[in-house]
């Protein structure tokens, strides 16, 4: 409608440019329409849920509020990016193995909020976890297994930091 | 083909299945970016081991879900795709005296207006179809849709039904389910009464149980509306062929009841319809019957596009079902050791403005009002009434939970009158192996008074509490 702008950006370590964004184009959408990357998900675009969360800059944002351009010349990285072929990342491994997820909707927010704490914060503790997570709803599980599993997660990184 | 070969080794080394073709390997969907996972690891293994009780147990789906590559409804586009959006009325009750749509149909990029008069059969509900897909005539509620377009884009699409201009008469409303029993209340379906669903259980003689009683409690108990808030929102893609079929993928959790109410609505045989169902983000009862799909299955036809319609969280609240609010009035008969001699209950359900799973939540939550306790005489006198508000529906149990509310509130309160201990009165209540329920069905592996017992050891019931 208005004009549009090029946003480029590094996602998941590659970089990747959208020729025309329109300006009210958040984050989010173009994650989800432009690069189909569909992991992050929207669950009620006003910033209450978290299932939109993707990192940006090293922090945890929700990308339904951020806009697009703001992302421009940032290091992205959405669920999809956070394997390799060889493995699963060690969150992917602990959530998967303590049937952390039910439905599975909230899942790639929650692991990409636990990441960037585990990032920061090698060895949280349970408090610390639940405050990294607050912004991280789930409907299903009631979060006790998703907690073990960033336990595990972090052992497991601890162990060895590079795996 | 070099390539191949080695994600087949890394897949086998990192997840020590035994080695597989590379035709097998090209059954592996393709992924967004590097990520390998080989779909047969996911067969769950617990099923192959009894007991299960004890054993670690994953999900078959959990990887997908932890690498984000689970595919939701939303999570689908197809070529020429169109954007969906229903304006919603915001009265709660009104004559809709005319819609006028050419505005937004003029509007570019926006390809199709429906309203509800184009609808074959505008009804359907799964006991009584009372609800509209798009209200034509009148609104019940203010998350009753009036029209809808579809558009190029989501942002088109929203600008689009801002334009739809609907002139409405209001008319009196109703909001509490006490006031909608009265007989001078606004009706919510004219000329019908409010009251759309009853149900009675006599068992026993309950005025002579009560003149027996040594005590006698009443109360009044209440609960809320609950909405489901499922994280994801619901959502589905129709689209129309040019040999009259329909395709839907939708959000729903029963697509064998959602084919026959589009099939109903669009008055199209059913072997014409098809619901495309995938993991849904949960549902909890509410993603149980049809919202959306006819209206999205029209405009398709209209455009011969693929449509795709996902609710806003705000839409969620206001246009899907929710928990039914219950006016719960117990009164109990108790004799001076705590044995409960008679009960009568009165239930009244808010039912909103259409009758969803009504019937069923009250058919549930009569038969469990008395509780899981042995009581010879008993009434239950139960009524779901019409009011304008959002239409409550199917939501996990069905009515039990508002009913354990209650009953359980007042045994709480019948203890603390006659000084006894809470667990204490439940205990010699309690049905055993082999007692009726008010229905008369004979119970089978009661393990009440067992569960009760054990579960007060575990946490320390008897223990002194500060
Ligand atoms: S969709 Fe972004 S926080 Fe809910
Ligand atoms: S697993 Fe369903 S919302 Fe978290």
């Amino acid at each position: 409608m208005t004009d549009v702008t090029a946003v480029t950006m590094k996602l998941n370590g590659v970089t990747r440019t959208a020729s025309a964004v329109p300006p009210e184009t958040t984050l989010l959408a173009l994650l989800r329409n432009q690069f189909n990357l569909t992991g992050a998900k929207l669950g009620c675009d006003v910033g209450d849920c978290g299932a939109c969360t993707v990192i940006v800059d090293g922090n945890a944002v929700n990308a339904c509020l951020m806009l697009a351009a703001q992302a421009d010349g940032s290091d992205v990285l959405t669920i999809e990016g956070l394997a390799t072929l060889e493995r699963l990342h060690p969150l992917q491994k602990a959530f998967e193995d303590n049937a952390s997820l039910q439905c599975g909707f909230c899942g790639p927010g929650v692991i990409l909020s636990a990441k960037a704490l585990l990032d920061e914060n090698p060895d949280p503790t349970q408090q610390e976890i639940r405050d990294a997570l607050s912004g991280n709803l789930c409907r299903c599980t009631g979060y006790t297994k998703m907690i073990e599993a960033v336990q595990v997660a972090a052992r497991a990184l601890r162990a060895k930091p590079d795996a | 083909m070099p390539r191949k070969t080695k994600l087949a080794d890394k897949m086998q080394r990192t997840l020590g299945q035994a080695p597989r073709s590379t035709g097998e390997l090209a059954r592996v969907p393709p992924v967004t970016l590097p990520v390998a996972y080989p779909i047969e690891a996911l067969v769950p293994q617990v099923r192959l081991q009894t007991p299960a009780v004890g054993q670690r147990a994953t999900r078959p789906d959990g990887r997908l879900h932890g690498l984000g590559q689970t595919r939701y409804i939303d999570d689908l586009a197809f070529p020429g795709m169109l954007y969906a959006k229903i304006k919603r009325a915001g009265i709660a009750a009104a004559r809709i005296l005319s819609i006028d749509t050419s505005e937004a149909d003029a509007m570019p990029g926006v390809l199709a207006v429906l309203t509800g008069r184009e609808i074959p059969v505008n009804s359907f509900g799964p006991s009584l179809q009372d609800q509209p897909v798009l209200a034509d005539t009148q609104v019940r509620h203010a998350g009753d849709g009036v029209a809808a377009v579809a558009a190029l884009t989501e942002q088109i699409a929203e600008a689009a039904i801002e334009k739809i201009k609907v002139d409405y008469e209001p008319l009196p409303a109703v909001f509490d389910p006490l006031e909608a029993l009265r007989e001078d209340a606004p009706k919510v379906h004219a000329p019908a009464g409010n009251v759309y669903a009853t149900k009675v259980i006599r068992k026993g003689d309950v005025d002579a149980a009560f003149a027996r009683a040594d005590h006698v409690f009443e109360g009044r108990y209440a609960t809320q509306m609950v909405e489901h808030v499922p994280l994801e929102p619901h959502a589905a893609i129709a689209m129309w062929d040019p040999n009259g079929r329909v395709t839907i993928h939708s959000t729903l959790g029963r697509i064998t009841l959602g084919r026959s109410d589009v099939s109903r609505t669009l008055k199209l045989p059913m072997n014409r319809v098809r619901i495309v169902a995938t993991i849904v983000g949960g549902n909890f009862g509410g993603k149980n019957e049809i919202t959306q799909e006819p209206v999205l299955a029209l405009l398709s036809k209209k455009t011969g596009r693929p449509v795709k319609g996902v609710f806003t969280r705000g839409e969620e609240f206001t246009s899907t079902t929710t928990r039914h609010p219950f006016v719960m009035d117990y009164k109990t008969g108790v004799t001076k050791d705590g044995r409960i001699i008679a009960r009568k209950v009165r239930l009244v359900l808010d039912g909103g403005a259409y009758c969803s799973w009504s019937e069923t939540t009250l058919g549930k939550a009569c038969i469990l009002s008395a509780g899981p306790y042995r009581i010879d005489n008993l009434r239950v006198e139960a009524y779901v009434v019409y009011t304008n508000k959002t239409m409550t529906g199917a939501m996990r149990g069905f009515g039990a939970p508002q009913v354990c509310f209650a009953y359980e509130s007042q045994m709480d309160e019948i203890a603390a009158a006659l000084h006894m201990d809470p667990l204490e009165i439940r205990l010699l209540n309690a049905f055993e192996e082999g007692a009726a329920s008010p229905t008369g069905q004979v119970l089978h592996s009661v393990v009440l008074k067992a569960s009760l017992l054990k579960a007060a050891e575990r946490f320390g019931w008897k223990e002194p509490r500060s």
